[in-house]
């Protein structure tokens, strides 16, 4: 019998019955979708994540905290009594392969202006040499971020500017913003007020995301005003920038740096960052592609029990077939190709509405991006981000493949006892 | 003398039902002849439908042989036996037709099962349905046809791959006398006309009447046999 006979008959035998066979390959679309949304979300959130990392945290770069782990904040809190101070970014700039070196004094302060007030961290660091280590994320947008300030300034991110995102703004360029920092005494205990009164000079370009470096969510100020208003020399971070990012060369930075501050330092680079956040989804990808996969599997056992019954119902069928000569291999093909009928069919809806799902999920998901200003430390602000799910060839001719082949490999059983039933004895058959 | 087109020597079939052994067949010598007419007679249970059903390569022997053409069954294997089946015009008295396919469509798969062209197979069926007289029937499903109609595509598609003989189990059975009388009519013409080797299994004399050689079982045995 020719191939395309083969699968007419098929077919036509799908057609018989309409719901059950809509029943066996919305089995497959459900599974199929689950696959290809989990996938083509968590692809589509991992690219955003590494792209606002990227750019949030220059891959030159490196990190040097006296915490462990990641993120410099304020809990940079380990035994030892070591504190990184502004001057060490002289012995950091002697290490072969840095390029320079700046320290962030970073602190969790009032700030207010007009009316309102917000808590925000509030960072010291040297204009210059940050703008040239971030220079894609530490832009002014309107204003000029001044090289070499000496009066009390602020350059704000573009959301402390404008946190409503309504044109109501907090500050802007011009304004005076009131910095109130509260120390507590060190005999008495009680809270004391210092106040900052810093002229914005800047707003920056609007970054996005979250990244190790400049935030939308932060106030800047000139290191060495810092200096002077916190009181210390202190600094949470220094930030590192390497000549080349060279996994060994910043390998060989990072080591020198560990060894110059006998291991009282930790050194994150980017790249390190960058790699544990793949693995990590790598992980999360495969437990849900797996979860996604048992539900392909219960579509399978579906097929199988529903091939089963209709080979039941069609044993004489089958007789009429073999008594009419066909053989026992194309029996067997008709049967497959109603699995391969059912699961391509199932397939390509599936994927369909699987890409459709993610769509939905990621405009519904960057729709709750939560506008307003973020109190979080310098680190990382995941508000805002927008998720755009991709559907990866791999992905998509992988989940057409795996509809397919859970569909056949179900259907093999009972095509092979279709095949193998003999004439008179399926003739026979009530 | 020349090959019969059917012989059988000493053909036994036994089943067993658990414990308790049916002698469906004992020992049946049979010879036909190309351009036979055969007549089948014999009360129930007398083993008619295991012989044809060997006959027809439907079914295996126990014991001695089936050759067609001279060529012996049980030496071919699950692929031979397709072959052969394809060049037997079987009908069966349930008619076996398939349900969702029409007249047409149940003539056209006889045809498409050997590799047979869609063109050319749409042709012959409809030609094939003419001859039988149901040229006003082809695009209807069995569910839509009478019994003497249904039988009737039932023969048409026995036709179909121009097969070296006809085999009927009880064509007439279901339907009344007066489309047997046509049905067995159509038989007769094809027997006289194109030659075709028949043997009909029935319990009407009428019929059997009309056969060249009547064959009598009883109990799996061939008891009697009449040649007119
Ligand atoms: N598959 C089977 N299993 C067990 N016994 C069977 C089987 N097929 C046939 N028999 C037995 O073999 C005997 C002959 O059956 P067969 O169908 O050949 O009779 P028949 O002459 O065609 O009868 P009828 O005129 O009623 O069609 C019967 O006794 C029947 O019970
Ligand atoms: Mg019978």
């Amino acid at each position: 019998m020719k191939a395309s006979d083969v699968f007419s008959y098929a077919f036509s035998a799908i057609r018989l019955r309409k719901l059950r066979a809509g029943l066996t390959i919305l089995g497959v679309v459900i599974g199929i979708a689950a696959i290809v949304a989990l996938l083509s979300i968590s692809q589509g959130l991992q690219n955003s994540i590494s792209e606002q990392l990227q750019t949030g945290f220059a891959t030159d770069t490196l990190i040097v905290s006296t915490g462990g782990g990641f993120g410099p904040g304020e809990m940079a809190s380990t035994g030892s009594d070591f504190k990184l101070s502004v001057n060490h970014t002289q012995i950091i700039d002697e290490i072969e392969n840095v390029d320079m070196s700046v320290a962030v004094i970073q602190k969790s302060c009032y700030v207010e202006s007009g009316e309102r007030e917000f808590r925000l961290t509030v960072a010291g660091v040297d204009f210059a040499k940050y703008a040239d280590i971030y220079s894609g994320t530490f832009i002014a947008k309107s204003g000029k971020i001044p090289l070499n300030p000496e009066n009390e300034i602020v350059v704000v991110g573009k959301r402390i500017s404008d946190p409503w995102k309504n044109g109501t703004l907090f500050c802007d360029v011009d304004y005076t913003i009131k910095i109130i920092w509260t120390t507590y005494n060190a005999s008495t205990l009680k809270p004391e007020n210092k106040t900052y009164m810093g002229n914005v000079v800047a707003v920056l370009e609007e970054i996005g995301g979250f990244g190790l470096g400049p935030s939308d969510s932060s106030v800047y100020i000139p290191i060495s005003q810092a200096q002077t208003f916190f009181e210390t020399n202190e600094c949470n971070t220094i930030i590192v920038k390497v000549e080349n990012d060279d996994e060994t060369t910043i390998e060989s930075v990072s080591e020198a740096i560990e060894v110059a501050f006998s291991d009282q330092v930790s050194v994150i680079s980017s790249t390190a960052v960058l790699n544990t956040i793949s693995s990590v989804f790598a992980t999360i990808e495969f437990f849900l592609a797996g979860i996604a996969g048992i539900s392909l599997l219960v579509a399978g056992v579906g097929i199988m029990n529903i091939m089963i019954v209709s080979l039941m119902e069609r044993t004489r069928e089958i007789g009429i077939l073999k008594a009419l000569g066909m053989k026992s291999r194309t029996v067997l093909s008709i049967f497959l190709s109603e699995a391969v009928i059912v699961g391509l069919i199932g397939a390509a809806f599936g994927v369909a509405s699987g890409w459709v799902l993610a769509n939905v999920v990621a405009v519904v998901f960057s729709g709750g991006g939560l506008p307003g200003v973020g109190r979080g430390n310098h680190a990382a602000t995941a508000g805002g981000m927008v998720i755009t799910p991709v559907l990866t060839p791999t992905v998509f001719l992988g989940a057409l493949a795996f509809g397919l082949i859970v569909s056949v490999v179900f259907a093999l059983y009972p095509a092979w006892r279709a095949s193998k039933l003999k004439p008179v004895e399926a003739l026979r058959y009530e | 003398m020349t090959t019969p087109i059917i012989q059988t020597t000493n053909l036994r079939k036994t089943y067993m039902l658990g414990k308790v052994r049916v002698e469906a067949l004992r020992g049946v010598d049979l010879r036909v002849e190309k351009g036979d007419f055969l007549a089948i007679l014999g009360p129930s249970g007398s083993g008619k439908s295991t012989l044809l059903n060997m006959i027809g390569a439907l079914d295996k022997p126990t014991e001695g042989k089936v050759f067609i053409e001279g060529i012996d069954v049980s030496t071919l294997d699950d692929n031979g036996l397709a072959d052969l089946r394809r060049k037997v015009g079987f009908v069966f008295q349930f008619f076996n037709l398939i349900p969702r396919l029409t007249a047409k469509g149940n003539v056209e798969l006889t045809m498409a099962i050997p590799g047979l062209g869609k063109k050319e197979r749409g042709k012959r069926a409809e030609e094939l349905l003419e001859t039988v007289g149901l040229k006003e029937r082809v695009g209807h499903k069995p569910a839509e046809l009478s019994g003497g109609e249904r039988q009737r595509v039932a023969i048409a598609r026995a036709l179909a791959n121009s097969p070296n003989f006809l085999l009927m189990d009880e064509p007439t059975g279901n339907i009344d006398s007066k489309t047997s009388k046509e049905i067995m009519a159509l038989v007769i013409r094809l027997n006289k006309e194109k030659g075709m080797t028949t043997i009909v299994i029935t319990h009407d004399q009428h019929i059997a009447a009309q056969a060249k050689r009547k064959v009598q079982m009883l109990d799996g045995l061939i008891i009697r046999e009449e040649v007119s």
